[in-house]
């Protein structure tokens, strides 16, 4: 992302004149870069940073798109497929069966608290006593991909975009008090991302990006019954060979509808009003049972 | 889904961009009547909880009791949050006593001074015990005291109900007739300050006995999700030597009533109100009562209270399972501002 942008400035700054010092420049860093693993072709990175006319207007993009941008959740919701789709522009013709070409779809819940605790045994009995409260938590993450992450890019690039579950954002705000050593922190960490797993909130599938054809792709995603209520960040990157070529962003949006949506407005609210409402329920409910008991037995 | 199509070119078998909004899955849906709960955030099907429902109502009818006691440990044990349970079940137990509450007031069972001091009492010990769940979900100590408080409790009056009820069948069997109360004897309760005349019970006692029994029963409906029936009519008999005419009349007027509180508060401070699985539970519940309540007019009394210790026991030894039992996982989370899956 960041060298994109830095290149895309020098681009605009330097000007075709200039394009072999900027070229150079670009070189000097690619080799400056601590990043291990990558078997990156030298010859065609240079033939997409090097020629101008190529990177003007070969570069490739992508265009995206989800199935549907609003889902309501209603109270019959029981989860949803949404489909995240899209094409690669540009797409070499000579890489295009999408075997060079890959893609990272990631959709992300709002940033909430979340706090990990732990129990251990005190005098025989399983008690919570250690806690670590993280901030920052995505709520909801789920990410498909085209083949293994750490096949697509570099652990640093991977970081960099916030792309894998070991690389989700969480920032530890409190808990240490409660013994927790640096060692112990990874735990908490594995744990908050394997309890979100099982809850189905947190979701990969390492092959669920599929390319259909030459350059359209598409990927299945799924919100649970569960999914955390709120918009939700898709974002699509588009890797060759371990670079970042291009970013799609665009917004779901998760609404509660209907009843669902006018109890929940009802119990947070006006909680108050909400409580005696479910006082008065409850009442009517027992004197029509018992009214209707009555006329049974009659 | 997935690896199939993956790297290949497969131009003559494209998939299909339709195929994931099929007309089976709509009807799936609709089949198993899902309901989204709003509050437990959690999809669940509608029969599972009106069956929970009819099933602890019949056991309800039978015994005469509440049912909070076995509610709120079979809604956590289904992966309802315990704090969701406990605030939902309250709710369900005004609908369940209040219809009992009324038939007594007819026959004149209630003693309404007494009820009223008895609530006067619950009604403090409601509000400190839905403060003390707030802090205790903050905590994340909730489930723990949750579970430690059915261990106590139930261990303690289902012991007791075992061995009276065992007494009581022995001497019957031997031919010998069940022993009756032993009239009025003064006891320390009488050396107390502040004493009010109950005309209905016959009794002139110091107003501090029921106020703190009323207190606890309060603040064991905030945290536990019962009526608190188990504790108030034991305390009523054997403590204030209430008649045993007025004491069921008025440990439901008082129970209706501070459940009701509770319910309140719970919905106010804790957002731990579920209406919609409380509806389920209502539904099932009234339904079940009718069955069990002509089920148990088959069986002596005796034998009901020995059947009910034993399922009071259960429960107690499955609470107890729970905080003894390594957990196969360790970690919990508790997510968002409210904390509604402590």
């Amino acid at each position: 992302m960041a060298d994109i942008a830095v290149y895309t400035s020098r681009r605009l700054l330097i000007g075709l004149s200039l394009l072999a010092f900027a070229a150079g420049l670009t070189a000097s860093r690619a080799t400056a870069d601590p990043k291990p693993g990558i078997a990156s072709p030298p010859v065609q990175t240079e033939s997409a940073t090097l020629d101008p006319a190529v990177a003007a207007a070969n570069a490739e993009e992508i265009e995206a798109d989800v199935s549907t941008r609003s889902v309501a959740i209603t109270s019959s919701f029981t989860g949803v497929e949404i489909i995240v789709f899209g094409a690669i522009a540009n797409a070499q013709p000579e890489i295009a069966d999408g075997g060079d070409y890959d893609i990272v779809v990631i959709l992300e819940g709002a940033s909430e608290r979340h706090i990990t605790r732990k129990k251990n045994r005190v005098a025989g009995i399983w008690i919570n006593t250690q806690a670590i409260t993280f901030d920052d938590v995505p709520s909801y993450y789920a990410i498909y991909s085209t083949k293994p992450l750490d096949e697509i890019a570099d652990p640093f690039t991977l970081r960099q975009n916030d792309i894998g579950f070991e690389r989700i954002r969480m920032r530890p705000v409190k808990g240490w008090e409660t013994g927790i050593t640096a060692g112990g922190l990874a735990d908490f960490r594995e744990a908050l991302v394997r309890l979100k797993r099982d809850e189905r909130r947190y979701i990969q599938d390492e092959y669920g990006v599929n390319f259909v054809g030459r350059s359209l792709f598409r990927a299945t995603v799924d919100l649970p019954a569960n999914v955390p209520v709120g918009p939700l960040k898709a974002r699509v990157h588009l890797f060759r060979q371990g670079v970042l070529l291009d970013t799609f962003n665009t917004v779901v949006k998760l609404e509660r509808q209907g009843l669902e949506r006018v109890l929940y407005v009802f119990a947070f609210d006006y909680p108050l009003f909400y409580g005696l409402f479910a006082v008065l329920m409850a009442v009517c409910a027992g004197l029509l049972a018992s009214a209707i008991v009555a006329r049974v037995r009659r | 889904m997935g690896q199939e199509t993956f790297g290949q070119v497969n131009p003559g078998r494209r998939t299909s961009w339709s195929q994931d909004f099929s007309v089976e899955r709509l009807a799936d849906c609709a089949g198993a009547m899902n309901f989204y709960l709003p509050i437990a955030e959690m999809s669940v099907n509608v029969f599972v909880f009106l069956g929970m429902g009819a099933a602890v109502g019949f056991l309800s009818g039978l015994f005469g009791v509440g049912g909070g006691f076995l509610m709120t440990p079979l809604l956590i044990f289904s992966g309802i949050p315990a704090a969701v349970a406990v605030g939902t079940e309250a709710a369900q137990i005004v609908a369940s006593s209040v219809s009992g509450a009324i038939a007594q007031w007819r026959r004149q069972n209630v003693d309404v001074k007494m009820g009223v001091v008895l609530l006067a009492g619950g009604a403090v010990g409601s509000v400190v015990g839905v403060q003390f769940v707030k802090i205790l979900r903050e905590a994340g100590q909730f489930d723990f005291v949750v579970s430690l408080s059915y261990v106590t409790f139930l261990g303690v009056v289902g012991a007791l109900m075992l061995i009276e009820s065992v007494n009581t069948i022995r001497k019957v069997r031997q031919g010998q007739a069940a022993p009756s109360r032993r009239p009025g004897q003064h006891n320390w309760i009488h050396g107390l300050p502040l004493k009010m005349r109950f005309h209905r019970s016959k009794l002139y006692i110091s107003a501090i006995p029921p106020l703190v029994i009323g207190a606890l029963v309060g603040f064991l409906a905030a945290i536990m999700g019962v009526g608190g029936g188990f504790i108030m009519v034991p305390a009523m008999i054997y403590l204030l030597r209430v008649p045993t005419n007025v004491v069921v009349g008025t440990s439901l007027f008082q129970i209706v009533f501070v459940t009701g509180i509770t319910t309140v508060l719970h919905a106010a401070q804790n957002y731990t109100v579920d209406v919609v699985l409380a509806l389920l539970l209502m539904i099932g519940g009234v339904i079940g009562a009718q069955f069990g309540a002509v089920a148990g007019e088959r069986l002596r009394g005796e034998q009901l209270r020995f059947l009910l210790a034993a399922l009071v026991l259960l429960v107690c030894l499955r609470m107890a399972w729970g905080l003894i039992a390594e957990p196969s996982e360790l970690y919990s989370i508790t997510s968002g501002v409210t904390g509604g899956h402590g």
